[in-house]
């Protein structure tokens, strides 16, 4: 505990921190023109509003429009959605480990510098910055703005989305995993130099095995991320939860709409407390 | 004890090992279905369309040309020009402005979520009476706001986006609100946990000299969960940049917008500077973040 002198100089600096946040959020809301009037909708809107809001505690339980005969009843239609979302995000999830432990190794302080010496230290220094700049570009692109150069590239292909959605989770992790293992405690790692363990066999063997619950968790924790990454991939037409979404509210068929969101929030929630039930069983802090 | 018995006494659970077995068969189950893996994908007319791309992805001036910077550096300054700048400052003030919502939402719905504070007789040492009903009726205000936060969550920042832009019309509100809600059941969530991890010791000393609730909450909770929850605050804005680029997409002018326009257009080279352009801002909020994140903690 600092003492009260400390404390309240502490406090003063925090106390710019908060001004600026409240003078950052003064200048957008001028500066997009954020009238809270703006909230409140003309009658027509209000219609839709509450005719929205009132289906959420009553979803349809058949599709809302008269289908043909041997249509696939809404509730079947629903969980294939939520599989198709889970198949891309899976799929999506292979690529993005073997990605991301390949250039979580090369983007490694630890396995590419530290424990080397003389010219090793010189080219693994190279290959360790080409690296961080290759991890960096891609997780600083967004999934859907990959997604969008790929349906330029290539078109509609189911290969295509998956790339995307891999590519920045790739960047995510491969830094994740990479500071996760240079954040080890060394004591272990220096006694398997001092006993001839080479820098490849240190970092397989010494320092990867300790980090491996943290990298372990944190690739579940991604994996709820790809969930909802890959549903709303719908929206450019690949048949995940994104595209019922949209297609039923753009009909107006609110009670359907609904049916999806809850789909949708289910599989989330489900997957946000098995990768919860994980981390706490690993006991970890990230 | 022998090596064998050291491996065997090894710490192993169950419920991990189950789910990474699962989680394995589950990936190597959809690649093998083969529903990802694409024949087409090395035909030479394939091979065609993407080296035509690549082409076009070159600034259009410099498509038949020899390299030349500066009538790349007119072709970008025209672009920056006519909407580059106007969509980062709309990208960047979406961000700013649902990171303050959030905040807000976040902060104050965290209070309800927190089991240590939402509980009859907070932070008494030696509860005297205990009633089954008043308890049941705290506990269900925690559980029914841990589910609103789970539910704001599970919902993409996109899907409420496009949800609200048809509800409330073409403004800038959709995509602020869009990210406020989602962020708010991130930020809820883990501002809750933060709070339900405070030190008892102050907050029953707080009670004992006969503060409510609400005080306590406003002068012991505030102060001593601000620093974390200042640090969790600027890692979710870095996020809302990322999410403010593309929100765009749906029609509100950020630099998602422009990224859509050219690609109807047929402007590769443009959406290619545009895409570029995206990145480098979410690497300055980054930047920015990294560094707030660094004077929070030196000041705490």
């Amino acid at each position: 505990m600092a003492g009260l002198a400390e404390a309240t100089a502490s406090s003063g600096k925090r106390r710019w921190i908060l001004i600026a946040i409240a003078a950052s959020g003064i200048w957008a809301s001028v500066s997009l023109n954020l009238d809270p009037a703006l909230l409140v909708p003309g009658e027509g809107g209000l219609a839709v509003l509450s005719e929205f809001f009132s289906y959420a505690l009553s979803p349809a339980t058949t599709y809302q429009s008269i289908v043909p005969e041997g249509t696939t009843p809404l509730a079947v239609q629903a969980l294939l959605a939520a599989w198709h979302t889970v198949q891309f995000a899976a799929a999506a999830m292979g690529l993005s480990l073997i990605g991301g432990i390949t250039l979580g190794f090369l983007s490694s302080y630890s396995l590419m510098i530290e424990t080397r010496r003389g010219i090793t230290r010189v080219i693994g220094g190279a290959v360790y910055s080409v690296a961080r700049l290759t991890i960096t570009l891609m997780r600083s692109i967004h999934e859907l703005l990959w997604a969008v150069l790929f349906l330029a590239a290539f078109g509609i292909s189911q290969l295509g989305a998956v790339i995307a959605l891999a590519l920045p989770c790739v960047g995510i992790l491969a830094k994740i995993f990479s500071e996760l293992i240079d954040e080890t405690p060394r004591h272990a790692a220096h006694a398997a130099e001092a006993a001839g363990a080479s820098p490849i066999q240190i970092y397989c063997f010494v320092l990867a095995p300790q980090a491996l619950p943290n990298i372990l968790a944190y690739s579940f924790y991604r994996f709820e991320c790809a969930l909802r990454s890959s549903a709303v991939l719908g929206f450019f037409g690949y048949p995940t939860l994104g595209f019922y979404i949209a297609a039923s509210f753009e009909n107006l068929y609110y009670g359907e709409v609904w049916v999806y969101l809850y789909t949708l929030f289910l599989l989330v929630a489900a997957v946000d407390l098995w990768s919860g039930a994980i981390r706490k069983r690993l006991a970890l802090t990230r | 004890m022998t090596l064998p018995e050291l491996y065997r006494a090894r710490p192993r659970n169950l419920v991990v090992r189950g789910s990474l077995t699962a989680m394995l068969i589950l990936i190597v189950g959809v690649w093998l279905s083969g529903a990802f893996l694409d024949p087409q994908a090395f035909t030479d007319q394939r091979q065609e369309n993407i080296a035509r791309f690549l082409n076009e992805l070159r600034p259009y001036p410099l498509q038949s040309t020899t390299f030349d910077a500066s009538v790349a550096l007119t072709w970008a300054h025209s672009i920056m020009q006519e909407k580059g700048w106007d969509a980062l400052r709309i990208t960047i003030a979406i961000s700013f402005a649902a990171i303050t919502l959030t905040g807000i939402f976040g902060g104050l719905l965290a209070l309800p979520a927190a089991r240590n504070i939402t509980r009859s007789e907070p932070f008494v040492i030696n509860r005297t009476t205990r009633n089954r009903i008043t308890d049941l009726i705290w506990s269900t205000v925690v559980g029914a706001t841990r589910l609103l936060l789970i539910f704001l969550r599970a919902i993409p920042e996109y899907v409420w986006a496009f949800l609200l832009l048809a509800l409330l019309g073409p403004t800038a509100w959709p995509a602020v609100l869009a990210l406020a809600l989602h962020n708010t059941g991130i930020f809820g969530k883990l501002a809750a946990e933060v709070i339900e991890d405070l030190p008892a010791g102050p907050l029953r000393s707080m009670t004992g000299m006969g503060a409510s609730r609400l005080q306590v909450a406003a002068f012991t909770v505030l102060p001593l969960t601000l620093p974390r929850l200042l640090l969790f605050f600027f890692y979710r804005w870095e996020t809302c940049v990322r999410e403010a680029t593309v929100l765009g997409m749906l029609g509100i002018v950020s630099l998602g917008f422009w990224i859509q326009d050219a690609r109807a257009r047929n402007f590769y080279d443009e959406m290619f500077f545009l895409i570029l352009l995206g990145a480098l801002i979410v690497l300055l909020g980054e930047v920015i973040s990294t560094w707030a994140r660094w004077y929070v903690r030196r000041a705490s």
